[in-house]
């Protein structure tokens, strides 16, 4: 359970998903997630993810990419413990959580904001209670409550709105509902699955602006997109998945040409066809 | 997890769906009203069980040409005994009066003579007396000469005490019945609520609600259904029975001498906090499906 300081701060510890566990000193010089040969099936012989090795430092924000079925969401939810891994760990932390129990994922996703291309908020709930969500789960007093959801939706842009009923919103203001309840609670790493998926290329880009603010803080950003424009218009890390195999390019899709000529290991027909498929 | 969001966020939900709610506590009042009604029933049986049971009677028959002494004398062993309160001799033309007075004969039977009645003695048994006590004086009484037989009435007691047994098993049946109603009316309307409210728990479970946290206000509002119910069967039933009482105290108080009683204030307590608990089973049931997800 998280646990507040004196300042009503969330005091996060890293080592433990289960209630009142201590936390790791070293965990905070390791990467904050790892996956390592890490396979998903949903069908036999058929893998949706194959092999995948990937690590991602504290404070990185990493695109995650390829064409619809390439297995982005499901990296996505692998990592909030939706699915479990058929082989390979992945190390959130320092921490299995591919070896979660069940009643250990709670403790797991109290430590993640996860955001998602089709909002998951509440419609009939007003924007306060669904921002406020994540921070009643943490059983935080009412007093810090609304402080901190009034700062997270100012930080999204919607200050003063919270007593608005939320499916009064539109997309994009959905969205930044969405986006200020997976950082109300200052967790340690963002997962945004397809966040600008149903939005318009203007909001889009708004919506990326808003989660590379949220890096800036240090929050780790995992973002998943196949909108190339979005891929061009921001030079960040970028991991391809296709076919569920994942490729790199460190410097983002704009220098993947420079980058390959250094790298041995990026498949360059991958990334060619990779910009092929999705400019198209 | 703490109470005060659990209940903030069932009475939210109850809000949310008031309409379906409604429709279920009246469902379930009509349920409980079934009930409350068959223990209501089974109070007023029991009393005047209880009245007729305390109100030991013993007739005494005295054979044809019973000389006065011998009457006397059992009059005598009988005045000794401490159970026995009161002692009248009914003689055959009292008897024959009491027969005509208490029952619709027809014109043969209004015409039978005095002697077909024979003399009698009834004892008045003080309350309380256990069966066993009864038989022994019986047994003792029976040895007198002057004595014919004796009727204890217990044959028609064992067959009230036999009547009330089994409606007893027909009200525990009923209590059943409805508790299974009960449990399968909250069920679906929680199963109703929860289906309409997936969307709000799975953004639950997506930022980190444990089952307990997700479960707490379904199962408060499974318990507020059940309760409710449970409260308004009572309220019901409570007025239904000021309303009658007037006519039905003149019956029983004709018949067996006693006045209608309602429910013990335990047994009405029981009722509710096992409204309240039959309806959080209910809750919990419909549940377990969309929390595994």
């Amino acid at each position: 359970m998280a646990r507040r300081s004196a300042s009503g701060n969330l005091v996060r510890p890293f080592s433990f998903f289960r209630s009142g566990q201590r936390a790791d000193a070293a965990a905070s010089n390791r990467p904050i997630l790892v996956l390592e040969n890490v396979y998903k099936f949903f069908r036999p012989d058929v893998p949706v993810l194959r092999d995948i090795n990937l690590e991602v430092e504290r404070g990185e924000f990493v695109f995650i990419t390829g064409p619809s079925g390439a297995g982005k969401s499901t990296l996505i939810q692998l990592v909030y413990r939706k699915h479990t891994p058929d082989e390979g760990q992945i190390l959130f932390c320092g921490r299995d959580i591919a070896r979660l129990t069940r009643a250990s994922i709670p403790f797991l996703r109290r430590n993640l904001g996860i955001v998602f291309q089709d909002f998951k908020v509440v419609p009939h709930w007003s924007v306060f209670d669904n921002v406020a969500v994540p921070l009643e789960i943490l059983e935080m007093p009412p007093r810090i409550v609304r402080s901190r959801v009034a700062e997270a939706l100012e930080r999204v842009g919607l200050a003063g709105r919270g007593d608005d009923r939320t499916s009064g919103l539109s997309g994009g203001e959905q969205q930044r509902v969405a986006v200020a309840r997976a950082i109300v609670t200052e967790p340690a790493l963002v997962l945004a699955d397809e966040p600008t998926g149903n939005l318009d290329p203007h909001l889009a880009l708004d919506i990326l602006t808003l989660f590379e603010e949220i890096n800036a803080t240090g929050v780790t950003v995992l973002f998943a997109t196949h909108d190339h424009s979005l891929l061009e218009a921001r030079p960040h890390r970028l991991v391809m998945l296709d076919e569920g195999q994942l490729i790199e390019a460190r410097q983002g899709l704009r220098g993947w040409g420079a980058e390959i000529g250094s790298d041995v290991d990026v498949d360059v027909a991958a990334l060619d066809d990779m910009r092929v498929t999705m400019a198209g | 997890m703490d109470l005060k969001t659990t209940f903030a966020r069932a009475k939210r939900g109850i809000k949310e769906d008031v309409r379906l709610y409604v429709v279920a506590v009246w469902t379930l009042t009509v349920a409980f009203l079934f009930l409350a009604a068959s223990l209501l029933a089974m109070a007023n049986l029991s009393q005047i069980a209880d009245r007729w049971g305390q109100s030991g009677r013993l007739t005494i028959y005295l054979r044809d040409g019973a000389r006065p002494s011998d009457v006397e004398q059992l009059r005598m062993a009988l005045e000794a005994l401490p159970e026995v309160r009161e002692i009248e001799q009914v003689s055959p033309s009292t008897a024959r009066e009491q027969f005509l007075d208490g029952s619709s004969v027809s014109g043969e039977l209004a015409a039978l003579p005095p002697d077909v009645f024979p003399s009698s003695l009834d004892v008045t048994i003080a309350p309380g007396t256990p069966a066993a006590r009864l038989t022994s004086i019986t047994e003792r009484i029976a040895r007198f000469g002057a004595v014919e037989g004796a009727e204890t009435y217990r044959s028609w007691f064992d067959r009230v005490d036999a009547l009330l047994a089994a409606a007893g098993v027909a009200a525990g049946i009923v209590a059943l019945l409805v508790a299974i109603c009960v449990i399968a009316v909250v069920a679906n309307t929680i199963r109703l609520a929860v289906a309409g409210r997936r969307d709000e728990i799975e953004v639950l479970k997506l930022c980190g609600a444990t089952d307990g946290f997700v479960r707490g206000p379904f199962l408060v509002e499974g318990a507020a259904q059940g309760l409710a119910a449970s409260v308004f069967a009572t309220m019901i039933l409570a007025i239904a029975f000021v309303v009658l009482r007037a006519p039905v105290d003149t019956v029983l108080g004709t018949l067996a001498g006693v006045s209608a009683v309602f429910l013990h204030p335990l047994v009405v307590v029981a009722l509710l906090v096992g409204g309240a608990a039959i309806g959080a089973l209910g809750s919990a049931l419909s549940l377990g499906r969309y929390l595994a997800t």
